[in-house]
C-alpha cells in the first residue's frame, strides 16, 4: 500500500539539483504534498474507520479537554488582569469585556488551542507513528492486508481536524468565564452585563473565521505530527526527532497560516 | 478496558455535543443581540459625511438600538447614501419627519447613526423612506471652535498685559483714578449722590405704585355696578339717552349755527346802505337831515305846548277844566276819613 511514499526515501540518494539542503527541501514540500493527495483519496474510499477514528477523537479531542480547559481559562483571566491597568487609564474599564472577547474569540482561543494540541497531540502523532515505522509496524500492517495509512493516518488526521473546532468552543468559553469571573470580582460585573458587552463588539465573521482557523489548525497539526512520524528514520532517535520535528514545524505553520487568515478575514470585514 | 472502549463513542459524542451547545447557544445570543433574526425595514439617510460610519454600525432611537447599518454606497456627486436595518417593532415610533445625524457611541466610540425627534401626530415612517439628515457636530468641529477660542483668549491676554503695564507705569486715564486720591474723594461723594439718587428713586418708585394702586382702586370702582359711570359705561338705557341728549345737543348747536348765520347776513345787510336802517346807521346825511328834524320837533313841541296852555285859559274850554279840578278834589276828600 501508499507504494508512491517510498519512492520520496530514495529521492535525496539522487545527485543534488541544486544543493542537498535546497533540494532536500522541495523534495519534503512535494512529498508533503503527495502526502496531503493520498490523504483525500483515501479519505473517500473504502473501507472507512469509522471506530478508529472515533478512536483518534476521543485520544485527541477528550483527553485535551482538561488541559485546554485550564490553559483557556488562564489565559481569560491573565489577559483581563493585564489589560485592566491599560483601560483604566482612559477610565474606560467597562470595555474590558469588549475587548476580551475579541480576543479570546478572534486569536486566543483558536491559537492557544493549536498550540497546546500541537504540543499534546502532534509530538504523539510524531512518537507514536514514528515508534511503529522504525519497528516496522507498518510494515507488518501492510503484509496482513491492512492499509496502514488509512487506519494510522486519515484516522488521526480526521480527527484533529474535526476536533480542533470543538476544542476551541470549549476554550473560548471557558477563557471568557475565566475573564467574567476577573471582571465581577474586580468591577462587580453581572454575567447578562459582561456577556451583553462581551457580544457587542463581536460578529458572526468572528466566530466562524475562528472555526475554519480551527479546522485548519487541526489539519496541520494532523498532517506535520502524521507525516514526520511516517517518514521517520534511524530507530529510536528518528521518533525523538519525528515528534520534535512535528511540534515545530506544527507550530510555525500554526503562525503563518493565522497570519495569512487575519489577513483575508480583514478583507472580507 | 473493553467497557472502557465502548464508552469512547459515547464520550466523545458527548464531548462533540456540548462543543456544538456551546456553538448554537453563542450564534443565538449574537444573533438576538444583532438583531440578526429580527423582522427588519430598510429606511435611508442621505449625509454629507458619515464620518468613518461603518456597515453593521449601530442605528438608535431615543437611546435605543433599533437596527444596524446596512449599506453605504455613494449618492449624487458626492453625498453618501445609508441604508438602514431598522426593527420592524420600532418603526411605528420613528416618524416621516424624524431626523438622522451621525454620533457615537461613546466619546473615542463606534460611529452609529442618530434618529431622532418627528412629531407625534405625522405618520409613521414606511420602507425605502429617505430620513432628513441634519450635521452633527464632530470632534473637529469642537477642536476648529476650541482653536478658535484659543487665539481669541490670547490676544485678550496680550491686551490685558499690554493695558497692565501702562497702568503700572502710571500713564492713561485708569492709572490716574487708581492712583489720584482726590478722585477717589470724588468718586466717593459721587457715589453717595447715587445713592442717594437711588434713595429717591425709591421714594418715587413707591409713590408711583401708591399711584397705580390708587388708580386701579378707582377703575376697580369703575367696574362696579351701581355709579354713575358704570351706569354710562355699561347701562345700555343710559347710553341710549346720552345718545339722545347728544343728538338733541347736535340739532341745537346746528339751530345756533343757522341763527349766527342770520345774524351775520342781518349784520351784513346793515353795514349796507341799500335799506332803512343800514342808512340811518351808515348815512352822514340822513343822520344830519334826522337831526334837523329832531330840532324842528322840539321846537314844534314846545310852541305846541304854549299853544295848549292858552288854550286852557280860553273861555271856550275854561268849563271844562273847572269840572276835572273840582271832580279830583272831590275823590281826594272822600279819601281822608278812612
Amino acid at each position: 500500500m501508499a507504494p508512491d511514499l517510498e519512492n520520496s526515501e530514495i529521492l535525496p540518494e539522487k545527485k543534488a539539483l541544486i544543493s542537498k539542503k535546497i533540494d532536500s527541501f522541495f523534495t519534503d514540500i512535494y512529498n508533503v504534498y503527495k502526502f496531503i493527495a493520498l490523504f483525500f483519496k483515501e479519505l473517500f474510499s473504502r473501507p472507512f474507520e469509522w471506530k478508529e477514528v472515533i478512536n483518534q477523537c476521543y485520544q485527541v479531542g477528550y483527553k485535551s479537554l482538561a488541559l485546554v480547559s485550564l490553559t483557556g481559562f488562564i489565559t481569560g483571566v491573565v489577559f483581563t488582569k493585564q489589560s485592566r491597568p491599560s483601560l483604566s487609564t482612559f477610565g474606560a474599564s467597562s470595555w474590558l469585556p469588549s475587548l476580551v472577547s475579541i480576543a479570546i474569540i478572534r486569536a486566543l482561543a483558536p491559537l492557544v488551542t493549536a498550540l497546546i494540541a500541537a504540543g499534546k497531540v502532534g509530538s504523539n502523532m510524531g512518537a507514536e507513528l514514528g515508534s511503529m515505522k522504525v519497528t516496522e509496524q507498518i510494515d507488518a500492517m501492510e503484509v496482513s492486508a491492512t492499509n496502514p495509512f488509512k487506519f494510522l493516518v486519515v484516522t488521526r488526521i480526521l480527527a484533529i481536524t474535526f476536533m480542533m473546532p470543538v476544542l476551541i468552543l470549549y476554550t473560548g468559553f471557558i477563557g471568557m468565564m475565566g475573564s467574567y469571573l476577573n471582571v465581577h470580582a474586580n468591577e462587580l460585573t453581572s454575567l447578562t452585563a459582561y456577556f451583553k458587552s462581551a457580544f457587542a463588539t463581536i460578529s458572526f465573521l468572528d466566530i466562524f473565521s475562528s472555526i475554519f482557523k480551527a479546522t485548519m489548525y487541526g489539519f496541520t497539526i494532523g498532517v506535520a505530527g502524521c507525516y514526520q512520524g511516517y517518514h521517520a528514520q534511524n530507530g529510536t532517535q528518528g521518533v525523538g526527532k519525528a515528534a520534535n520535528t512535528a511540534v515545530v514545524l506544527s507550530m510555525f505553520l500554526i503562525f503563518v497560516e493565522e497570519l495569512v487568515i487575519v489577513q483575508v478575514v480583514n478583507a472580507i470585514r | 478496558m473493553k467497557t472502557l472502549k465502548n464508552n469512547r463513542p459515547v464520550t466523545v459524542g458527548i464531548f462533540i455535543f456540548l462543543g456544538l451547545v456551546i456553538l448554537v447557544v453563542t450564534i443565538f445570543t449574537l444573533g438576538g443581540q444583532k438583531k440578526t433574526f429580527v423582522k427588519s425595514v430598510t429606511i435611508n439617510a442621505v449625509f454629507n459625511d458619515v464620518g468613518g460610519l461603518l456597515k453593521g454600525g449601530n442605528i438608535w432611537f431615543s437611546g435605543v438600538k433599533v437596527g444596524t447599518v446596512k449599506d453605504i454606497k455613494f449618492y449624487g456627486s458626492s453625498q453618501v447614501q445609508v441604508i438602514m436595518n431598522i426593527e420592524k417593532d420600532a418603526l411605528p415610533h420613528i416618524k416621516k419627519d424624524a431626523k438622522a445625524k451621525i454620533g457615537s457611541d461613546g466619546l473615542i466610540g463606534n460611529k452609529i447613526v442618530i434618529i431622532y425627534g418627528g412629531d407625534s401626530t405625522t405618520k409613521a415612517a414606511e420602507k425605502d423612506d429617505f430620513l432628513t439628515v441634519e450635521k452633527a457636530v464632530t470632534t473637529e468641529d469642537m477642536l476648529a471652535t476650541l482653536q478658535a477660542n484659543n487665539k481669541n483668549l490670547l490676544e485678550i491676554t496680550n491686551n490685558f498685559k499690554s493695558i497692565s503695564k501702562k497702568i503700572d507705569s502710571g500713564k492713561g486715564t485708569l492709572s490716574t483714578l487708581l492712583n489720584d486720591p482726590a478722585i477717589a474723594d470724588k468718586l466717593r461723594t459721587t457715589v453717595d449722590d447715587l445713592r442717594a439718587t437711588v434713595a429717591n428713586f425709591k421714594s418715587a418708585s413707591v409713590n408711583s405704585k401708591n399711584v397705580l394702586s390708587n388708580f386701579q382702586d378707582f377703575s376697580g370702582k369703575l367696574n362696579k355696578p351701581g355709579n354713575s359711570i358704570n351706569d354710562i359705561v355699561s347701562d345700555t338705557i343710559v347710553y341710549a339717552n346720552v345718545k339722545e341728549t347728544m343728538q338733541q345737543l347736535q340739532n341745537a348747536a346746528n339751530s345756533v349755527s343757522q341763527f349766527t348765520a342770520n345774524l351775520k347776513t342781518v349784520s351784513d345787510k346793515l353795514n349796507q346802505k341799500d335799506n332803512t336802517v343800514g342808512v340811518l346807521l351808515n348815512d352822514p346825511d340822513a343822520a344830519a337831515s334826522l337831526k334837523v328834524t329832531l330840532n324842528n320837533l322840539e321846537s314844534g313841541s314846545k310852541k305846541l305846548d304854549d299853544d295848549l296852555e292858552a288854550l286852557q285859559h280860553n273861555f271856550l274850554l275854561k268849563g271844562f277844566f273847572k269840572k276835572k279840578e273840582k271832580a279830583k278834589a272831590d275823590s281826594l276828600s272822600n279819601v281822608k276819613p278812612n
